[in-house]
Order: structure tokens, then sequence, then C-alpha cells
């Protein structure tokens, strides 16, 4: 599982949730763009970010790391994903 | 059995007003009411002898007779109080004179210091805002309209306009032009008042843009009143505007009045939208809903001067209205505006601490993001002020009792549920009863809750045979006065009947299904009819409709409600399609429809998963089964499966893989 794919993981959530089509646009192929500066998402939808992603990569993300360090922005996100312990891809 | 989670703190209610009222009661009646059943028993067998003891007794202000108190024993007909005047921002006022320079309201924003009023400051401004009004020709009866964020603006200029017999009808800022006109056009309102801008998540959105096509939609309009700032909106020649802190700079001498209008005058405006038409434009009268909150926020919720009430709202739900009535009790009322999460996820559990709030509204789904988020607010916030929790808008879970126990303290947590309809709860807390997970603490007094059809061989009424409760639809077997006075142009009250008179006669259907405990607790346990509950927003799927009018791809569409445990507010909207012939539900057109629904209603009104079905389940008379497709889709036995004329359609929804839970 690359980058792209998580990636593209993110954008059809995005889409689905808030932005419908309209999600990379928003984010201009900047992936460190920020998504809350920029109203992507709030934090609110992050945390329902989080819960999809736990729960299509049988992951448990420790609240404690739910930072704009770590997680705000598409790059941040991905990153932290591939990264984490427990990954092995998707359900 | 449920657990009890908080037993009631008896020294706190032997000095409660629940109890003086009771031994009010006792006194008046000879009777023996230290039961609760048998308390509320008295006060829906003798409504008439209740509801008189509690005005007399309430310290509201009113002149007149108080015979007759209801003129009839038919709940659709019967008025309370016929030949009572009174005005209830009198009433809500009342304590400036004891105590000027207490606190009234605190509103609090995402950053700075709160705007604080105090009871006599509070009461000038209502003064000078409502002369400025009263001299641009607004009187009794006029509509004055809102499209408002939570401020101490909002509060004075509602207010304002009622303490002059106006109506007053506000959205929050989260409906978009269309849907708001929807509900402001049938009104004719003579006044907006309107906020120009929107700070949330820490950016500032402008709604002048909005507030302009308002006005230019609402043709009655005279004068455009500005919540912030004075903006130039494109207002048409006859409309007026101006800022209110200009309008109530013109009155520097303006002395409060208050004249006194019948019990039955109507007060607030709020809409309900169904699975069919236009939304209903529900009229509450000031005396009955004067009355009604204060039995709920005195009595029942035993709020007291010291308390500090925050009620995590919007301008735009019936619990806006609601926390107002607490100035009633001497309490200060905290607002708050802005998001929930800024600019952390525990903003509001810290504005507790900061604010020293004693009372704290709030809902599942508000808790679900709190357990999510990982917050543990006993660990991030000093909640030593907070003794009670009130939750309200959808079902609160037993496990959601038990994290408040956990993460927030020990305290009663009370599961409030009623709504738009009656502006107030069928069921609450009690200061002398304790608290029982997934349970609320009673039903409230003069509320004759019944669950119906009873089982064969009950009688359906209070009280429940012995050794198990009672699961129905619930309704209120006799008259209170805060039964809506009637729906905006209905005269003959046509629509209100059908809305909550025709499907048990001669009662009150409000279209929850309840629980009755035989422990006199009570358990919602979700609508009965087609409309939704997401995220504790009330969605109408009339206004889906209304959008999906624009997609010839689509002939057929059903909104529904799925339990969903994981999901915010515990369920989440499913909208099952009906395909033009050779159309095809792919990503491209799901994506159109949801960016539609947002555009044109709210993000509130997207569907989480949109479905395409062959068919969508049909009576044999061809009316669409709501009942039906929603017990296929929760994985419930389908009660009228002999009425359907294709009850194979519900195998395709049962199958279909769109509509699984990810836990499934």
């Amino acid at each position: 599982m690359s980058y792209a794919m998580i990636r593209a993981v993110v954008v059809e959530w995005l889409d689905d949730q808030y932005h419908f089509g309209d999600a990379e646009k928003l984010i201009g192929g900047n992936d460190e763009l920020s998504f809350l500066d920029r109203a992507i998402l709030d934090s609110l939808g992050f945390v329902k970010l989080v819960v999809h992603l736990e729960d299509l990569y049988r992951i448990k993300i420790d609240r404690k790391n739910l930072t704009r360090v770590n997680f705000d922005g598409m790059k941040k996100i991905v990153t932290y994903v591939l990264s984490h312990k427990d990954y092995r891809g998707p359900r | 059995m449920s657990t009890m989670m908080f037993a009631a703190d008896m020294e706190r209610a032997e000095t409660s007003a629940m109890r003086a009222f009771r031994r009010v009661c006792e006194a008046a009646t000879g009777l023996k009411l230290d039961d609760y059943q048998v308390f509320h028993d008295f006060s829906v067998g003798s409504f008439r002898e209740f509801w008189d003891l509690l005005l007399q007794s309430s310290g509201l202000l009113y002149e007149g007779s108080r015979d007759p108190v209801c003129t009839s024993e038919d709940m659709e007909h019967g008025v309370f109080f016929p030949d009572v005047r009174l005005n209830y921002v009198e009433n809500l006022l009342r304590h400036a004179d004891a105590d000027p320079d207490r606190v009234a309201v605190r509103a609090c924003t995402e950053s700075g210091e709160p705007v604080v009023l105090t009871r006599g400051e509070l009461r000038t401004r209502v003064a000078r805002l409502a002369s400025a009004l009263r001299r641009r020709g607004v009187v009794p009866g006029d509509r004055v309209v809102a499209l408002a964020r939570n401020t101490a603006d909002t509060t004075v200029a509602c207010l304002a306009a009622l303490s002059l017999g106006a109506i007053w009808s506000s959205v929050g800022t989260d409906l978009e032009a269309e849907l708001v006109l929807a509900r402001f056009k049938p009104l004719r309102p003579k006044v907006l008042m309107a906020h120009t801008q929107f700070p949330y998540q820490g950016r500032t959105t402008s709604l002048v843009e909005r507030v302009g096509t308002l006005t230019a939609g609402l043709q009655s309009l005279e004068l455009l009143v500005s919540l912030d700032q004075d903006l130039d909106v494109g207002v048409p020649g006859q409309v007026s505007h101006g800022a209110i802190a200009d309008l109530e700079s013109e009155e520097p001498e303006a002395r409060f009045e208050a004249p006194r209008f019948p019990f039955n005058h109507p007060l607030f405006i709020l809409f309900s939208s169904g699975t069919t038409g236009a939304p209903k434009c529900i009229i509450h009268g000031a005396g009955g809903t004067l009355l009604e909150h204060d039995k709920e926020l005195r009595l029942h919720t035993d709020l007291r001067q010291e308390d500090r009430l925050f009620v995590h709202t919007s301008a735009g739900w019936m619990m806006w209205n609601w926390q107002l009535s607490a100035l009633l009790t001497g309490a200060e009322l905290v607002l708050y505006d802005g998001a929930v999460s800024y600019p952390e996820a525990d903003a509001l559990w810290k504005l507790i601490g900061r604010e020293g709030v004693t009372a704290f509204c709030t809902s599942p789904a508000y808790l679900h993001y709190c357990r999510d988020s990982g917050v543990v607010p006993k660990e991030q916030a000093d909640l030593s002020s907070l003794r009670l929790m009130l939750s309200t808008g959808a079902v609160l879970f037993d496990a959601q009792y038990d994290w408040v126990a956990e993460n927030v303290k020990p305290l009663a947590l009370h599961s409030i549920s009623g709504g738009t309809d009656i502006l107030g709860c069928f069921v609450m807390g009690h200061p002398e009863l304790p608290v029982y997970r997934g349970e609320s603490p009673c039903v409230g007094l003069g509320f004759d809750v019944r669950a119906l059809p009873p089982p064969p061989g009950t009688t359906g009424t209070m009280v429940p045979p012995p050794s198990e409760g009672l699961v129905g639809d619930l309704i209120c077997a006799t008259p209170f006065p805060s039964r809506p006075i009637g729906f905006f142009e209905d005269a003959d009250g046509t629509k209100l009947h059908d809305a909550y008179f025709a499907e048990h006669r001669g009662v009150w259907t409000h279209g929850d299904r309840i629980e009755l405990t035989v422990r006199g607790t009570a358990r919602i346990l979700g609508r009965t009819d087609g409309v939704l509950n997401v995220l504790g927003l009330r969605i109408g799927p009339a206004e889906i409709y209304h959008v999906l009018q624009e997609f010839p791809e689509i002939t057929a569409a059903m909104a529904l409600e799925q339990q969903a445990p994981r999901e915010p507010g515990g369920s989440r909207m499913i909208l099952l399609v009906v395909l033009a012939k050779g159309a095809v539900l792919d990503r491209a057109l799901t994506l159109r429809v949801k960016k539609a629904l947002r555009s044109k209603a709210s993000l509130a009104h997207v569907p989480a998963v949109i479905a395409s079905v062959s068919a969508l389940a049909v009576t044999r008379n061809g009316k669409e089964s709501v009942a039906a497709a929603r017990a296929a889709l929760n994985g419930h036995p389908v009660r009228n499966l002999g009425a359907l004329r294709n009850p194979e359609c519900l195998d395709e929804i049962r199958n279909h893989p769109a509509l699984r839970l990810a836990s499934d």
C-alpha cells in the first residue's frame, strides 16, 4: 500500500463527507497544506476521519497524537498511517 | 434491570422548589403526595387544580382571573387561563428590581472575554431597543424573524421584540438562504434581525450575501436590524436598516415597559419540517410557555439564583428558547457561539470551568465526539462548580452514562426529551429522584404520558403492570398549557389536527416511541414517523425531496434513519433512490446529489449513504411505507408486511451491500 493509495482514500472520504467532488481542487496538489487553516476540515471532522481510518486499517490512533503537528494536512495524515506500528493495509 | 447511577441529593432536595410546591399541593388538597407517582397522578387527574396551584405559587406576574383554568377536557380545543393577562419578558426580567447588579447573561465566543450583562443592563438594553422598534411601527402580533448567532445581542433583540407583543422566530446560521426563506416567507415578517458575519473555528464567514437574499425575498419586510455591524446588503428601498447598537443609542431615556397580553398571546414560532410539504410554523403562546418552563426549570431542574446554566445550542433550536426562560429563575445564562472543538477538543469543558457553570445541557452527539476525540474532562478542566448535566436531542445510550460518570464526575445526568412541538419536555429530571442508567428520571408533572397501544390486558395508563414496563407510541391524554396555540395560517386548525390529533382521537400523538418502566422512569426509543434525527438534529425529509426534484435521474426517494452505534448521535441518514431508466448511481451522481443538498439545505441534510433500489416499499393503497423500509434497514420485524404491495423490495434493503455498517 503506497502513499498514493492512502491519499486517495482520504480524498474520497473528504469528498463523501464534506466537499462532494471538490476536495482535490481545495488541496490544490499541495499535500503540505493545513486542512484547518484552509477550512478543508474542522476539528470535529478530524475526529471523524480518524475513526474512519481506524476502522479501515484496523489501527488504533492514540488521541494524544491527534495534534496539528501529526495530523493537519494530507502528507502528515498519510505518513502517520503508513508509519503506524499496526498498519497492515485495509480490511 | 438498570443500575442506579446517581442517588438524589436529599439535603439539596429538602430546600428545592419542587419540595416546596409539593407541600403547597398537599396543603391545598389534603392529599399525601410524597410518592412521585402519586404526585404525578394528581397533576394529571386533577389537572385544573394542579395548573392553578402552579400559577398561584410560581411568583409569576399576571393579572385577571385564574378561573376558568381550562375551558374544556378536550385537549385539542381546551384553552388555558383565557382571562389571565401577562407579559413573558416582564416575568423574565423581574429579578432586575431586587438585584440589578447581579449577572444575567455571560455570552462567550471562541476567543476573547465574554460579554457580561447584569440584570439591570439587560433590562435597559431591552427597553431601549424595544422603544426603537416601537417608534418604527412594530406592534403586537408583528413577526420579527432572525438569522442569528447565540450571542448577548440576540438575547436582547428577542426580549425587546417579545416585550412589545411581537412574535419571535429565529434560525441559526447553519441554514442556507433557500431553507430560511421557506421558513420565514409564510410568516410575512415586518422585521429581520441578522448577524452579518459568523466566526467559527477561528475564521470569520460573511453572511452578507445570505442576508441580502433574505431581504430581497421577504416582500413584507420594513426593517432590517444588523445584530453586529451595519452593512449595506443591497436593501430594497422600502426597507430601513440599522445596527442594533445604533437603534439602542437613539433611545437613551427609554424605560422598560411591559404591556400585558392574553395568556395565549403568540410568543414564538418554531419550525417542524416533516415528510411532506413546507415546514410547519408552530405557534407557541406566552402563558403556556412561561408556565411550562417555570415548571421544568425551577421545579424539575431545580435551577436557583446561584446557578449558571449553559445550554449548548444554536439560536435555531427550541433549546435556545427553553434556556432563555431560565432567566425566570434568577439563574445566569451562559451562552456560547462557536465551534465545540476550538481551539481544542475540550473547549466546552474549559468554558464550564472558566465560567463556573453549574448546569450543563448537551447532546449524545457531543458526548460521543468527546469520547472519540479522547477528551477526559475531569483531567482537562476544573469541573468543581458543575452539579448537573442534561442531555437532549437524541437517545442517550447506557454507555454514555458510564462515560460521564468515569470521565466527567459522578453527578446527576438527566436525559430530557420533548421537543419543538411542545417547546418543552415530556420526560426529564427531578431533584428528589435517582438517576438510572439509560432512563429519564420521570415523566414531567402535568403530562399524562402513556404508551399506546397498550399490551393486551393492561390499560395503557401511567401505572404499568407490576412486572414489566410499557412500550408504545408516546401520547399525552390530558390538556396541557404548552400545547401549540396553532399553526401559522391554519385558521380552522386542520393542520394542527392532522399533525397531532388524527392518529389517536382526542389525545396528543407525539411521534416518539417510549418505554415507561415499572419504577416510573422512561426511555425514549426514537421516532415513530418519517422524521429523521441525525446528530441530534431533526431533519424533515421533505426538504431533501424538494432538492432532489432537480435530478431527472431520480424518480423516487426515501430518506431513512439507520441505527449506527459508532456514529455520533447513534444513527446515520440513508437515502434510497429509484433511478430513471438508463440512469446509473455512479460516484459522479452521488457527489452531485450530496453537493446540491449541502448548498441548498445544509450539511445536516446530506445523507451518509445513497443507495439505489429497484422500488420503494408501497402499501396496497399506494402510499410509501417508511415504517416498513426503516424496520428492514434496521433489522427489525416489519409490522405491516401484509399491507405492502411489494414486500420483496425489503429484502433488497436488508441485503444491500452499501447499507451494511462498518461493524457488520
